[in-house]
């Protein structure tokens, strides 16, 4: 026979105890639970870009000329801002879109919603086309130089987070038009859009680095 | 299905909600998401390496019997005490205490039936096992044979084992990382009605303290160490100074992670003897607040200090200066704990439990090795004492005397709840002892061995040195033989240990207001919590538990009244 435990108490623990009543709170995972681990999560991928650019500074610091000359003894250029500009403003622009997209969602504009995943999914498969083009035409090797090794850590790592967000925002698409998501629980979308805008927000640190600095 | 009313408040009736209890042997036991039993798997997996690693330890104890120690070759003798070091830090006490006891007491604690995400948990914990093997495995192919910092260049040298290395630690710290996400969220966001921060027990504030160092210091230990193999594997340059690369960055980039982690190691050893000194004393602890903050104090500070380790790899001296000084303000918040603790004790009535004594043992010995560490922590001294046996002895005074006493309190205070089954009294209290006066024969002369001038990590030594080298190794193998008792009392309670009741103790944190074992849903109903739980003489402060036969309530201490103490 179960008993209570309060019973010894005084009344304002029956008073707390009554408000507490209908609060159980039974194991579940809530938005807000997900969203604090997907935020903690962007968190600690931000260190992994950080310890990898301060990495790039500290390399780029310990020499007296950068770029740096390669290994087979030849100065090496600066990167292509223009081409990178123009890639740029393709990331950058899906990142609009996205916006587009969780905003048409909000105001329940499905076809609306579904022509913006679409521009910012391509948007972003052309962002990784460009990369390829400019890994394929790059003047630098991953073993040549400390520019070339962190060039390509870096850019590698940012491209393997788009291609991840890719394949997530094709995912999200499937997911809303098989109605995984109403108007009012949309968790994943939030997610999507987030972790979309994060890694723009990382391209833009890197193109600084690369291009600008 | 029955739904609670308000007239029979302690009826269980949401089993509908719980998510149901797996009865397949692997869904119980090998692939479970319940937070109990990954704790527990942690915990047999951490004690196998913790084995390993000491049988490593013990090898290097014979061969410094010796001054020309011929017991195994001097490239044998790199590769044992690397993996030593690296077994017993990232395999041993990180997924102890973190993982281990984290998981297993945590939710128990916060009046939760699991943690935020179980299916993570799982990810998390299997992670481990494999890094464990892939570490210990290197042996089979040439062991990481330049310490367990690997500093580059050697460390782009060695044999292929060295990636072996790289990719166990990585896969460890990524388990870490994901554990250390999964504890804030349910700690940020699952605490039992009731329950404010500073209501949550100081066991909860040192994993929280942790889980933040965990989940930002981590990742960038990652970043070193997969930048370490891609310059093994692929040649590309990171650290090699004849190609533009620095082996001071990877000293920055490990430091950066390696510092916290001696945090992420010593903080939740905090929490554990704040609940054993409060709970043998009898008394409320002093100090609740500042034994709480103080553990995110030194998780903030433990982010400025990394370059301590770094005083003799050519740095600027103005840059010396601040982390000597930030260092040494680490021992602020720790005195502020260790005061707290003396003054929980002063005028208690103290229980000389075994968990109790080696929380005890772990004041004296960790204040000591936190003293050597200010010693060090100065830049002149620091040029003397660097690479020598005095950083080693600081080193097992801190880890060993610290977490590793931590963990043994640990393990006695919830051995009962965790398997239902008392631990034999007489055996704890020799295995202390044992371990105590062994521990100092082992690690008190490295001080001044150090001292003299020993340098640490050599095979062959001067022969002045051998007097005290064989009075530690005689010490280590004493050490080694108190291991013997502990896994002895450990297999006997689970043989023939009495029955626990609930609250063998008479603690106040809710794991203790469940049966022992508590069962799957840890709770038939969440408590709601009125104060933090070190009010000794007061009634309980929880409301709503469910009380039955197999978790009786003293009414006035809060004692299980079917509970003897087991030395009773």
């Amino acid at each position: 026979m179960a008993v209570t435990s309060f019973s010894s108490l005084n009344t304002s623990h029956e008073a707390v105890h009554a408000r507490y009543e209908s609060v159980d709170s039974l194991y579940r995972e809530t938005r807000d639970m997900r969203l604090l681990g997907f935020v903690l999560f962007l968190i600690s991928d931000v260190v992994l870009f950080s310890a990898y650019i301060f990495a790039y500074l500290y390399l780029r610091n310990s020499v007296p000329n950068w770029p740096p000359i390669n290994k087979d003894g030849h100065q090496l250029p600066r990167f292509d801002v223009a081409f990178a500009a123009i890639n740029s403003c393709v990331l950058f622009g899906s990142g609009a879109t996205m916006h587009f997209a969780m905003e048409s969602w909000k105001h329940l504009k499905k076809p609306a919603f579904n022509m913006w995943m679409i521009a910012t999914i391509v948007l972003g498969v052309l962002f990784l086309g460009g990369q390829a083009y400019e890994y394929h035409n790059a003047q630098v090797t991953w073993s040549g130089s400390t520019l070339g090794a962190t060039f390509f850590t870096l850019t590698g790592l940012h491209g393997f987070h788009v291609f991840v967000g890719v394949i997530y925002l094709a995912v999200l698409y499937w997911q809303a038009n098989k109605g995984v998501y109403t108007g009012s629980k949309y968790f994943g979308l939030t997610a999507g859009t987030l972790y979309w805008h994060f890694v723009d927000v990382i391209w833009v640190a890197l193109f600084y680095l690369f291009y600008l600095m | 299905m029955a739904i609670a009313t308000a007239g029979h408040i302690g009826v269980a009736s949401h089993h509908d909600h719980i998510h149901p209890e797996p009865q397949s042997f692997i869904g119980k036991y090998i692939f479970s998401i319940d937070a109990k039993v990954i704790g527990i798997q942690y915990m047999v997996v951490g004690l196998l390496f913790f084995i390993v690693s000491g049988l490593l330890a013990e090898i290097v104890r014979a061969q410094l019997l010796t001054p020309t120690g011929a017991i195994v070759s001097n490239d044998t003798y790199n590769g044992v005490y690397s993996l030593h070091a690296s077994g017993m830090i990232w395999m041993t006490i990180i997924p102890l205490v973190t993982g281990g006891f984290g998981n297993y007491v945590m939710p128990l604690m916060l009046g939760q039936r699991d943690v935020a995400f179980p299916w993570l948990n799982l990810v998390a914990f299997w992670m481990f096992p494999v890094a464990g093997v892939l570490l210990f495995g290197s042996f089979l192919v040439g062991a990481p044979d330049a310490g367990w910092t690997e500093y580059p260049p050697i460390s782009l040298q060695g044999p292929p084992g060295t990636s072996l290395w790289c990719v166990a630690i990585f896969l460890v710290g990524i388990s870490s990382s994901l554990t250390g996400i999964n504890f804030l969220v349910t700690i940020f966001k699952m605490r039992a009605p009731g329950m404010t921060f500073t209501r949550m027990p100081l066991f909860v504030w040192a994993q929280m303290a942790t889980a933040m160092l965990n989940m930002i210091a981590t990742t960038a230990l990652a970043a070193a160490l997969a930048a370490l193999f891609l310059e093994r594997q692929f040649d590309i340059p990171f650290y090699d100074p004849g190609r533009g690369g620095s082996p001071v960055l990877w000293q920055h980039m490990f430091w950066f992670y390696s510092h916290p982690a001696v945090y992420i190691m010593i903080l939740p050893a905090f929490g554990i003897v704040s609940e054993v000194f409060a709970t043998f004393s009898r008394k409320p602890i002093f100090g609740y607040k500042m034994i709480a903050f103080s553990s995110i104090a030194i998780a903030l500070l433990g982010f400025m200090v990394w370059a301590h380790h770094m005083f003799t790899s050519g740095m600027a001296p103005w840059l010396q200066l601040p982390f000597m000084i930030l260092t040494m303000v680490v021992a602020v918040p720790t005195g502020v704990k260790i005061f707290s603790w003396l003054a929980t004790l002063w005028g208690g009535k103290i229980e000389f439990h075994p968990a109790m004594l080696f929380s005890l043992g772990f004041l004296i010995v960790f204040t000591f090795g936190g003293i050597t560490g200010v010693f060090l922590s100065s830049v002149p001294a620091d040029l003397y004492f660097h690479g020598t046996y005095f950083v080693v002895a600081h080193i097992h005074y801190v880890l060993f005397g610290g977490s590793i006493f931590g963990i043994y309190a640990g393990v006695y205070y919830w051995w009962p709840k965790m398997t239902g089954r008392m631990m034999s009294y007489k055996l704890g209290v020799a295995h202390f002892w044992a371990t105590f006066v062994a521990f100092n024969i082992t690690f008190l002369p490295m001080h001044w061995v150090g001292l003299q001038g020993m340098p640490r990590r050599v095979a062959q030594y001067r022969p002045e040195f051998q007097f005290w080298n064989d009075v530690e190794s005689i010490g280590s193998f004493i050490l080694a033989g108190s291991t013997l008792i502990f896994l002895y009392a450990i297999a006997e309670s689970m043989l023939k240990g009495k029955k626990a009741p609930a609250n063998p103790w008479g603690a106040r944190t809710l794991e203790w207001q469940v049966s022992s074992p508590p069962p799957y849903y840890n709770f038939k109903k969440i408590p709601a919590v009125l104060t933090n739980p070190y009010d000794f003489g007061e009634p309980l402060p929880y409301v709503g538990l469910v009380r039955d036969a197999s978790n009786p309530e003293h009414p006035s201490t809060g004692r299980a009244s079917s509970g003897t103490p087991a030395h009773a």
